[in-house]
Protein backbone atom coordinates (compact mmCIF):
# COMPACT_ATOMS: atom_id res chain seq x y z
CA UNK A 1 0.00 0.00 0.00
CA UNK A 2 1.37 3.32 -0.89
CA UNK A 3 -0.23 6.92 -0.21
CA UNK A 4 0.17 9.83 -3.10
CA UNK A 5 -0.17 13.32 -2.21
CA UNK A 6 -2.81 14.23 -5.03
CA UNK A 7 -1.74 18.20 -4.90
CA UNK A 8 2.07 17.38 -5.41
CA UNK A 9 2.06 13.96 -6.89
CA UNK A 10 4.48 12.87 -4.81
CA UNK A 11 4.68 9.63 -2.51
CA UNK A 12 4.14 10.26 0.71
CA UNK A 13 6.50 9.03 3.31
CA UNK A 14 5.66 7.11 6.32
CA UNK A 15 6.50 9.41 9.39
CA UNK A 16 5.68 7.11 12.79
CA UNK A 17 3.42 4.67 13.74
CA UNK A 18 1.65 4.13 17.02
CA UNK A 19 -0.70 1.43 18.25
CA UNK A 20 -3.04 3.43 20.05
CA UNK A 21 -5.34 0.53 21.45
CA UNK A 22 -7.03 -2.86 21.23
CA UNK A 23 -4.77 -3.84 18.50
CA UNK A 24 -5.73 -0.76 16.13
CA UNK A 25 -2.55 1.11 14.32
CA UNK A 26 -1.87 4.28 13.27
CA UNK A 27 0.78 5.15 10.63
CA UNK A 28 1.23 8.87 9.95
CA UNK A 29 2.05 9.66 6.68
CA UNK A 30 3.79 13.45 5.32
CA UNK A 31 4.31 14.29 2.03
CA UNK A 32 7.63 15.73 1.52
CA UNK A 33 6.96 18.34 -0.98
CA UNK A 34 3.69 20.46 0.93
CA UNK A 35 4.16 18.87 4.50
CA UNK A 36 0.74 17.46 4.45
CA UNK A 37 0.41 14.75 7.18
CA UNK A 38 -2.38 12.46 6.81
CA UNK A 39 -2.86 9.46 9.26
CA UNK A 40 -4.01 5.60 8.05
CA UNK A 41 -5.69 4.12 10.81
CA UNK A 42 -6.04 0.38 10.81
CA UNK A 43 -8.87 -1.87 12.39
CA UNK A 44 -6.99 -5.03 14.51
CA UNK A 45 -8.47 -7.69 11.78
CA UNK A 46 -6.21 -5.33 9.19
CA UNK A 47 -3.19 -4.69 11.70
CA UNK A 48 -3.37 -8.53 12.02
CA UNK A 49 -3.21 -9.37 8.60
CA UNK A 50 -0.08 -6.83 7.88
CA UNK A 51 1.62 -9.09 11.28
CA UNK A 52 1.19 -11.95 10.09
CA UNK A 53 3.34 -11.24 7.13
CA UNK A 54 5.90 -11.48 9.51
CA UNK A 55 6.86 -8.14 8.46
CA UNK A 56 7.68 -5.07 10.36
CA UNK A 57 5.76 -1.78 10.36
CA UNK A 58 7.25 1.44 10.82
CA UNK A 59 9.65 3.84 9.52
CA UNK A 60 12.56 1.54 7.83
CA UNK A 61 10.36 -1.16 9.77
CA UNK A 62 11.97 -0.05 12.97
CA UNK A 63 9.33 -0.97 15.17
CA UNK A 64 8.53 -4.75 14.80
CA UNK A 65 5.23 -6.13 15.06
CA UNK A 66 6.37 -9.62 15.60
CA UNK A 67 5.07 -11.34 18.77
CA UNK A 68 5.19 -14.59 20.26
CA UNK A 69 2.51 -15.97 18.45
CA UNK A 70 2.16 -18.95 20.63
CA UNK A 71 2.12 -17.44 23.60
CA UNK A 72 -0.93 -18.71 24.49
CA UNK A 73 0.54 -22.10 24.69
CA UNK A 74 2.84 -21.21 27.16
CA UNK A 75 1.03 -21.43 30.38
CA UNK A 76 -0.30 -24.96 29.56
CA UNK A 77 3.69 -26.29 28.81
CA UNK A 78 4.52 -29.05 30.43
CA UNK A 79 6.30 -28.87 33.55
CA UNK A 80 6.32 -25.65 35.68
CA UNK A 81 8.25 -22.49 34.55
CA UNK A 82 11.29 -22.22 35.55
CA UNK A 83 11.58 -20.49 39.37
CA UNK A 84 12.53 -17.07 39.76
CA UNK A 85 15.44 -18.43 40.99
CA UNK A 86 16.40 -20.27 38.14
CA UNK A 87 19.46 -20.78 35.92
CA UNK A 88 20.72 -17.08 34.86
CA UNK A 89 21.94 -16.63 30.96
CA UNK A 90 25.47 -14.99 30.18
CA UNK A 91 24.95 -12.47 27.50
CA UNK A 92 26.60 -14.93 25.39
CA UNK A 93 24.17 -17.45 25.42
CA UNK A 94 21.36 -14.48 25.36
CA UNK A 95 22.50 -13.66 22.01
CA UNK A 96 22.93 -17.08 20.79
CA UNK A 97 18.80 -17.25 21.95
CA UNK A 98 18.77 -14.62 18.97
CA UNK A 99 18.91 -17.14 16.14
CA UNK A 100 15.54 -18.35 17.67
CA UNK A 101 12.56 -17.38 15.75
CA UNK A 102 10.43 -14.94 17.32
CA UNK A 103 7.45 -16.62 18.24
CA UNK A 104 9.27 -20.22 19.64
CA UNK A 105 11.89 -18.35 21.44
CA UNK A 106 9.95 -18.40 24.93
CA UNK A 107 9.20 -22.30 24.29
CA UNK A 108 12.92 -22.82 23.86
CA UNK A 109 14.03 -20.89 26.21
CA UNK A 110 12.29 -22.45 28.82
CA UNK A 111 13.22 -25.55 27.65
CA UNK A 112 17.14 -24.82 28.05
CA UNK A 113 16.43 -23.70 31.16
CA UNK A 114 14.48 -26.87 32.52
CA UNK A 115 17.57 -28.66 30.85
CA UNK A 116 19.62 -26.69 32.95
CA UNK A 117 17.74 -27.09 35.92
CA UNK A 118 17.82 -30.80 35.39
CA UNK A 119 21.72 -30.75 35.46
CA UNK A 120 22.17 -28.91 38.64
CA UNK A 121 23.35 -25.82 36.05
CA UNK A 122 22.81 -22.41 38.07
CA UNK A 123 24.20 -20.34 34.98
CA UNK A 124 23.68 -20.97 31.31
CA UNK A 125 26.66 -20.25 29.76
CA UNK A 126 27.97 -21.52 25.92
CA UNK A 127 29.60 -24.38 27.47
CA UNK A 128 25.84 -25.88 28.50
CA UNK A 129 24.49 -24.87 25.26
CA UNK A 130 26.90 -26.98 23.72
CA UNK A 131 26.60 -29.53 26.38
CA UNK A 132 23.12 -29.68 25.89
CA UNK A 133 23.35 -29.73 22.11
CA UNK A 134 26.02 -32.78 22.51
CA UNK A 135 23.93 -34.86 25.01
CA UNK A 136 20.69 -34.58 22.56
CA UNK A 137 22.73 -35.61 19.35
CA UNK A 138 22.54 -32.24 17.66
CA UNK B 1 -8.93 3.97 -15.42
CA UNK B 2 -5.89 6.23 -15.32
CA UNK B 3 -6.79 9.05 -12.41
CA UNK B 4 -6.00 12.58 -13.50
CA UNK B 5 -4.83 15.74 -11.39
CA UNK B 6 -5.20 19.08 -12.71
CA UNK B 7 -5.33 17.71 -16.12
CA UNK B 8 -2.06 15.82 -15.51
CA UNK B 9 -1.63 12.29 -14.83
CA UNK B 10 -1.23 11.22 -11.74
CA UNK B 11 1.27 8.49 -10.49
CA UNK B 12 0.51 4.89 -9.92
CA UNK B 13 1.25 2.16 -7.36
CA UNK B 14 4.39 0.69 -9.77
CA UNK B 15 5.44 5.10 -10.33
CA UNK B 16 6.72 4.47 -6.93
CA UNK B 17 9.59 2.63 -5.90
CA UNK B 18 8.96 1.16 -2.30
CA UNK B 19 6.38 2.63 -0.07
CA UNK B 20 7.52 4.91 1.42
CA UNK B 21 7.74 3.50 4.84
CA UNK B 22 7.90 -0.36 5.95
CA UNK B 23 8.40 -1.78 2.58
CA UNK B 24 6.78 -4.71 3.59
CA UNK B 25 7.44 -5.98 -0.28
CA UNK B 26 10.68 -5.52 -0.06
CA UNK B 27 10.61 -7.35 3.82
CA UNK B 28 9.01 -10.52 2.37
CA UNK B 29 10.95 -10.49 -0.66
CA UNK B 30 14.36 -10.74 2.40
CA UNK B 31 12.51 -13.71 4.22
CA UNK B 32 12.49 -15.73 0.70
CA UNK B 33 15.93 -15.04 0.29
CA UNK B 34 16.41 -16.17 3.49
CA UNK B 35 15.04 -19.38 3.19
CA UNK B 36 17.02 -19.51 -0.50
CA UNK B 37 19.75 -18.88 1.69
CA UNK B 38 19.25 -21.27 4.60
CA UNK B 39 18.20 -24.22 2.27
CA UNK B 40 21.37 -23.53 -0.24
CA UNK B 41 22.92 -26.83 1.45
CA UNK B 42 20.40 -28.89 0.87
CA UNK B 43 20.38 -30.69 -2.59
CA UNK B 44 17.06 -32.56 -2.78
CA UNK B 45 13.73 -31.24 -1.52
CA UNK B 46 10.63 -33.41 -1.04
CA UNK B 47 7.58 -32.67 0.28
CA UNK B 48 5.40 -35.23 1.19
CA UNK B 49 1.73 -34.33 0.77
CA UNK B 50 -1.65 -35.82 -0.31
CA UNK B 51 -4.95 -33.38 0.14
CA UNK B 52 -6.20 -36.40 1.87
CA UNK B 53 -5.68 -36.20 5.77
CA UNK B 54 -5.34 -39.14 8.19
CA UNK B 55 -3.57 -41.41 4.82
CA UNK B 56 -0.42 -42.26 6.57
CA UNK B 57 1.55 -38.79 5.49
CA UNK B 58 3.79 -38.69 8.70
CA UNK B 59 4.53 -42.15 8.63
CA UNK B 60 5.31 -42.54 4.96
CA UNK B 61 7.98 -39.39 5.55
CA UNK B 62 9.47 -40.91 8.43
CA UNK B 63 10.12 -44.54 6.51
CA UNK B 64 11.40 -42.57 3.80
CA UNK B 65 13.43 -40.98 5.69
CA UNK B 66 14.70 -43.67 7.60
CA UNK B 67 15.37 -45.50 4.17
CA UNK B 68 17.45 -42.66 2.61
CA UNK B 69 19.14 -42.40 5.63
CA UNK B 70 19.77 -46.65 5.48
CA UNK B 71 21.29 -46.04 1.81
CA UNK B 72 24.06 -43.14 3.78
CA UNK B 73 22.27 -40.06 2.51
CA UNK B 74 21.66 -37.06 5.19
CA UNK B 75 18.12 -36.63 6.00
CA UNK B 76 16.28 -33.88 8.03
CA UNK B 77 12.25 -33.62 7.86
CA UNK B 78 10.46 -30.72 8.53
CA UNK B 79 7.05 -31.19 9.88
CA UNK B 80 5.00 -28.64 7.97
CA UNK B 81 2.02 -29.59 9.68
CA UNK B 82 1.36 -26.90 12.37
CA UNK B 83 -1.78 -27.99 13.42
CA UNK B 84 -1.50 -31.82 13.75
CA UNK B 85 2.43 -31.89 14.15
CA UNK B 86 3.27 -35.49 15.01
CA UNK B 87 6.44 -36.22 13.51
CA UNK B 88 8.13 -35.56 16.83
CA UNK B 89 6.22 -37.92 18.39
CA UNK B 90 6.82 -40.29 15.46
CA UNK B 91 10.61 -39.51 15.63
CA UNK B 92 10.67 -39.94 19.48
CA UNK B 93 11.55 -36.35 20.25
CA UNK B 94 8.52 -35.07 22.11
CA UNK B 95 9.19 -32.67 24.83
CA UNK B 96 12.97 -32.16 23.15
CA UNK B 97 14.46 -28.54 23.48
CA UNK B 98 15.50 -26.68 20.92
CA UNK B 99 19.07 -25.28 21.37
CA UNK B 100 20.69 -22.17 19.17
CA UNK B 101 23.87 -22.90 17.78
CA UNK B 102 26.05 -20.15 16.49
CA UNK B 103 25.00 -20.70 13.24
CA UNK B 104 21.41 -20.71 13.98
CA UNK B 105 18.86 -23.46 15.69
CA UNK B 106 20.31 -27.03 15.89
CA UNK B 107 17.95 -29.24 14.07
CA UNK B 108 17.07 -31.74 16.85
CA UNK B 109 18.04 -35.03 15.83
CA UNK B 110 16.94 -38.70 16.49
CA UNK B 111 19.62 -41.52 17.45
CA UNK B 112 19.90 -42.93 13.76
CA UNK B 113 20.60 -39.21 12.95
CA UNK B 114 17.77 -38.20 11.08
CA UNK B 115 17.02 -34.44 11.74
CA UNK B 116 13.18 -33.47 12.87
CA UNK B 117 12.29 -30.31 13.23
CA UNK B 118 8.84 -30.32 14.43
CA UNK B 119 6.56 -27.87 16.95
CA UNK B 120 5.20 -31.40 18.55
CA UNK B 121 8.69 -30.60 20.42
CA UNK B 122 7.35 -27.61 21.82
CA UNK B 123 4.05 -27.76 22.32
CA UNK B 124 2.58 -30.72 23.82
CA UNK B 125 0.40 -33.01 22.04
CA UNK B 126 -2.75 -31.74 24.17
CA UNK B 127 -2.40 -28.32 23.49
CA UNK B 128 -3.47 -26.74 19.94
CA UNK B 129 -1.23 -24.44 18.36
CA UNK B 130 -2.00 -21.32 18.81
CA UNK B 131 -0.92 -17.66 17.72
CA UNK B 132 -1.12 -14.33 19.66
CA UNK B 133 -3.41 -11.53 17.65
CA UNK B 134 -5.09 -8.70 17.86
CA UNK B 135 -8.08 -9.65 16.14
CA UNK B 136 -9.84 -12.22 18.05
CA UNK B 137 -12.90 -13.91 15.88
CA UNK B 138 -10.76 -13.27 12.57
CA UNK B 139 -8.34 -16.27 12.88
CA UNK B 140 -9.79 -17.44 9.87
CA UNK B 141 -8.56 -14.10 7.59
CA UNK B 142 -5.04 -14.59 8.43
CA UNK B 143 -4.64 -17.51 10.05
CA UNK B 144 -3.31 -19.31 6.96
CA UNK B 145 -0.85 -16.10 6.40
CA UNK B 146 0.26 -16.83 9.77
CA UNK B 147 1.38 -20.66 8.88
CA UNK B 148 3.71 -19.99 6.03
CA UNK B 149 5.19 -16.68 7.71
CA UNK B 150 6.09 -19.04 10.70
CA UNK B 151 7.49 -21.56 8.23
CA UNK B 152 9.30 -19.19 6.49
CA UNK B 153 11.13 -17.95 9.76
CA UNK B 154 11.59 -21.74 10.88
CA UNK B 155 13.03 -22.34 7.70
CA UNK B 156 15.72 -19.72 7.57
CA UNK B 157 16.51 -20.29 11.02
CA UNK B 158 17.33 -23.60 11.63
CA UNK B 159 20.95 -24.41 10.38
CA UNK B 160 20.43 -26.82 8.18
CA UNK B 161 23.90 -27.40 6.45
CA UNK B 162 24.34 -29.82 4.10
CA UNK B 163 21.81 -32.22 3.32
CA UNK B 164 21.31 -34.77 0.97
CA UNK B 165 17.39 -34.58 1.17
CA UNK B 166 15.00 -32.39 3.12
CA UNK B 167 11.19 -33.98 3.87
CA UNK B 168 8.12 -31.77 4.35
CA UNK B 169 5.42 -33.21 5.89
CA UNK B 170 2.89 -31.19 4.69
CA UNK B 171 -0.89 -30.50 6.40
CA UNK B 172 -4.16 -31.97 4.42
CA UNK B 173 -6.42 -30.39 1.90
CA UNK B 174 -5.61 -30.13 -1.52
CA UNK B 175 -5.85 -26.34 -1.64
CA UNK B 176 -2.73 -26.26 1.19
CA UNK B 177 -1.10 -28.96 -1.16
CA UNK B 178 -0.94 -25.89 -3.69
CA UNK B 179 0.16 -23.15 -1.59
CA UNK B 180 2.69 -25.03 0.21
CA UNK B 181 4.24 -25.71 -3.81
CA UNK B 182 3.99 -22.09 -4.13
CA UNK B 183 5.73 -20.94 -1.01
CA UNK B 184 8.76 -23.16 -1.04
CA UNK B 185 11.29 -22.68 -3.18
CA UNK B 186 11.66 -23.76 -6.77
CA UNK B 187 12.90 -26.84 -6.98
CA UNK B 188 10.84 -28.82 -4.91
CA UNK B 189 9.27 -32.46 -6.09
CA UNK B 190 6.09 -33.28 -4.83
CA UNK B 191 5.20 -37.36 -3.41
CA UNK B 192 1.70 -37.87 -3.51
CA UNK B 193 0.12 -40.67 -0.50
CA UNK B 194 -3.29 -41.77 -0.82
CA UNK B 195 -5.21 -45.57 0.71
CA UNK B 196 -6.44 -47.74 -1.73
CA UNK B 197 -10.08 -45.92 -1.19
CA UNK B 198 -11.82 -44.07 -4.02
CA UNK B 199 -12.80 -41.07 -1.80
CA UNK B 200 -8.78 -41.16 -1.32
CA UNK B 201 -8.10 -41.49 -4.92
CA UNK B 202 -10.56 -38.78 -5.91
CA UNK B 203 -8.87 -35.98 -3.23
CA UNK B 204 -5.22 -36.77 -4.62
CA UNK B 205 -6.01 -36.62 -7.94
CA UNK B 206 -7.49 -33.23 -7.34
CA UNK B 207 -4.64 -32.07 -5.91
CA UNK B 208 -2.34 -33.78 -9.08
CA UNK B 209 -4.84 -31.44 -11.28
CA UNK B 210 -4.18 -28.57 -8.63
CA UNK B 211 -0.61 -28.96 -8.63
CA UNK B 212 0.32 -29.52 -12.29
CA UNK B 213 -1.17 -25.45 -12.77
CA UNK B 214 2.09 -25.05 -11.02
CA UNK B 215 5.69 -25.22 -11.34
CA UNK B 216 5.93 -28.43 -8.84
CA UNK B 217 7.55 -31.67 -10.01
CA UNK B 218 5.95 -34.55 -8.70
CA UNK B 219 7.84 -37.67 -8.89
CA UNK B 220 4.87 -40.01 -8.38
CA UNK B 221 2.36 -41.39 -5.48
CA UNK B 222 2.75 -44.15 -3.30
CA UNK B 223 -0.17 -46.34 -2.18
CA UNK B 224 -0.02 -46.13 1.31
CA UNK B 225 -2.07 -49.23 3.57
CA UNK B 226 -2.29 -51.30 0.59
CA UNK B 227 -3.97 -54.58 2.20
CA UNK B 228 -2.90 -55.19 6.03
CA UNK B 229 0.17 -57.70 6.76
CA UNK B 230 -1.34 -60.71 8.70
CA UNK B 231 0.78 -62.28 10.86
CA UNK B 232 -0.93 -64.93 11.47
CA UNK B 233 -0.67 -66.29 8.34
CA UNK B 234 2.24 -64.10 6.54
CA UNK B 235 -0.02 -63.12 4.17
CA UNK B 236 -0.87 -59.49 2.58
CA UNK B 237 -4.68 -59.29 2.95
CA UNK B 238 -6.63 -56.38 1.07
CA UNK B 239 -8.86 -53.63 3.35
CA UNK B 240 -10.21 -51.51 0.79
CA UNK B 241 -12.25 -52.52 -2.10
CA UNK B 242 -10.15 -51.61 -5.45
CA UNK B 243 -10.71 -48.02 -6.62
CA UNK B 244 -11.32 -47.27 -10.74
CA UNK B 245 -10.03 -43.66 -9.46
CA UNK B 246 -6.78 -43.51 -12.31
CA UNK B 247 -3.67 -41.41 -10.74
CA UNK B 248 -2.02 -39.38 -13.61
CA UNK B 249 1.48 -40.03 -11.62
CA UNK B 250 3.84 -43.04 -11.13
CA UNK B 251 3.34 -45.17 -8.50
CA UNK B 252 6.27 -45.73 -6.59
CA UNK B 253 5.48 -48.17 -4.47
CA UNK B 254 2.64 -49.84 -2.65
CA UNK B 255 2.82 -50.01 1.70
CA UNK B 256 0.88 -52.59 3.38
CA UNK B 257 -1.01 -51.27 6.84
CA UNK B 258 1.05 -53.63 9.54
CA UNK B 259 -0.91 -53.52 12.80
CA UNK B 260 2.54 -54.29 14.42
CA UNK B 261 4.35 -50.94 12.65
CA UNK B 262 1.07 -49.27 13.59
CA UNK B 263 2.19 -49.58 17.41
CA UNK B 264 5.44 -49.34 17.27
CA UNK B 265 4.88 -45.92 15.27
CA UNK B 266 2.96 -44.69 18.45
CA UNK B 267 6.01 -45.48 20.61
CA UNK B 268 8.59 -43.95 18.01
CA UNK B 269 9.41 -44.75 14.93
CA UNK B 270 11.80 -48.17 15.00
CA UNK B 271 15.55 -46.79 14.83
CA UNK B 272 16.26 -49.86 12.80
CA UNK B 273 15.58 -51.43 9.68
CA UNK B 274 13.19 -54.52 10.68
CA UNK B 275 12.68 -56.91 7.76
CA UNK B 276 9.91 -58.64 9.87
CA UNK B 277 8.01 -55.03 9.27
CA UNK B 278 6.70 -55.50 5.32
CA UNK B 279 5.47 -52.23 5.65
CA UNK B 280 9.48 -51.43 6.16
CA UNK B 281 10.98 -53.68 3.28
CA UNK B 282 8.00 -51.95 0.98
CA UNK B 283 9.20 -48.31 1.93
CA UNK B 284 12.38 -49.26 0.94
CA UNK B 285 10.80 -49.81 -2.43
CA UNK B 286 9.16 -46.38 -2.04
CA UNK B 287 12.73 -44.61 -1.69
CA UNK B 288 14.29 -46.96 -4.27
CA UNK B 289 11.67 -45.78 -7.03
CA UNK B 290 12.34 -41.98 -5.83
CA UNK B 291 15.64 -42.11 -6.01
CA UNK B 292 15.23 -43.06 -9.32
CA UNK B 293 12.85 -40.50 -10.33
CA UNK B 294 14.96 -37.76 -8.74
CA UNK B 295 17.78 -39.03 -11.17
CA UNK B 296 15.59 -38.92 -13.98
CA UNK B 297 15.17 -35.87 -13.18
CA UNK B 298 18.42 -34.27 -12.98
Amino acid sequence: MKFLCVSCDEPMKLEKTESPQQGTLSAMFECPECFTQIAMLTNPSETQMVQSLGVKIGPGGADSAAKCPFSGALPQMEGAAPSEEGPRWTREALSRLENIPDFVRPMAKQGIEHYAESQGCPIINEAVLEEARGKFGM
Amino acid sequence: MILERSGSIMKSYFDIEGDGGSDVIAQVEAQQEAVREALSGVRNLVAVGSGKGGVGKSTVTMGLAQALKGRGASVAILDADFNGPCQAHLAGLDAHPWIPSPQGLAVPRRQDGIGVVSMGSLVPASQPVSFSTVSHGDEHVWRSTKEFAVLGQLLSSMAWGSLDFLLFDLPPGAERTVQYADFLPSGVSFVLVTVPSDISRSVVARSVSALAGTSAQMLGYVENMAGYFCRDCGEIKPLFPSSGTKLDLPLLGRVPFDPELASLCDSGWPERRDEAHKAVEAIHVVAENLLQALEAQE
